[in-house]
């Protein structure tokens, strides 16, 4: 944690950030694990440990600053350290390819204009949740923290420890990739229906 | 925004990827109001790339938000609750 600042709770003040600021958050702390880790045995334990390591620093939490921003900031740390490597990543080919797709310049090119909106009205089952699922860790968590959780870019630049910019490039590739997953999805069930 | 007259659009956007990230901005709540306005009004009503984009975007995250969320199982729930109870007894 980067904050100097260590408050000194009581057991009961403790007890109660606890309840009210840390419970309140773990559906969407739990999604994040499940999304980071792509393994429901996996999840459950990094959440586990993220309360737990939240509950005992919590001296370094202050009292009205963001408890989601600064819970997910311990989740993503735990996920680094503790779980990325046993995680399932993609295969080396997929990562490599996703890597020179990252470098390239091509990512900036109009990608989808064969993706419309009455195409993803079509997706009723889970072929976005695979999508999302199916991105490197790095773009699916920008996507994660911006759409679905609604973290600020200054909010995400902080959970991540990367700059804005690089929060704002990445997010941009990351929904262009999604985009082009997305598009994918819609050949085919076009070929299926016609 | 006002449903354009999609006759009188644009069919190219001749600033297609500023456009496409100025559009996320906006939906991300990071534009200025004056960006915004300034976007909405003076471009996207008059370009169909765009305002198509603007559909788009705003069809995927509602679509991410229905399907890909999800909730904590309860005994993962009561187990951390339990344990951080015992550590406050001890
Ligand atoms: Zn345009």
């Amino acid at each position: 944690m980067e904050e100097v600042i260590r408050e000194q709770y009581s057991e009961q003040e403790k007890q109660s950030i606890f309840n009210k600021e840390f419970m309140p958050h773990i559906n969407s702390m739990y999604n994040f694990a499940y999304r980071l880790t792509l393994d429901p045995d996996d999840a459950k334990d990094l959440l586990q440990d993220t309360y737990l390591k939240a509950y005992r620093f919590i001296d370094s939490f202050q009292q009205g600053t963001n408890a989601k921003a600064w819970l997910f900031r311990i989740l993503k740390n735990s996920f680094i350290n503790d779980y990325r490597k046993k995680s399932k990543e993609p295969s080396k080919v997929d990562y490599q390819e996703v890597e020179s797709y990252y470098n390239s310049e091509d990512v900036d090119r109009q990608i989808t204009p064969d993706l419309r909106v009455e195409a993803l009205q079509d997706m009723i089952g889970d072929e976005i949740s695979v999508a999302l699922n199916s991105l490197d860790v790095d773009f699916r968590t920008v996507i994660i923290l911006c759409d679905l959780e609604g973290f600020k870019y200054e909010e995400m630049a902080k959970i991540l420890d990367i700059p804005i910019g690089t929060v704002r490039s990445r997010l941009h590739r990351a929904r262009n990739l999604l985009k082009e997953k997305l598009s994918e999805y819609a050949k085919k069930m076009g070929y299926k229906n016609a | 925004m006002n449903s354009p007259d999609l006759s009188k659009m644009k069919q190219d956007c001749s600033n297609s990827k500023e456009c496409l990230e100025m559009l996320q901005m906006i939906l991300d709540g990071e534009a200025t109001t004056q960006q915004k306005e300034h976007f909405l009004k003076e471009h996207l009503e008059q370009c169909m790339p765009c305002y198509k984009n603007y559909h788009l975007e705003v069809a995927i995250r509602e679509l991410l938000k229905t399907k890909c969320t999800s909730h904590a199982p309860q005994e993962l729930v009561d187990n951390i609750r339990k344990q951080v109870s015992q550590k406050l007894a001890s």
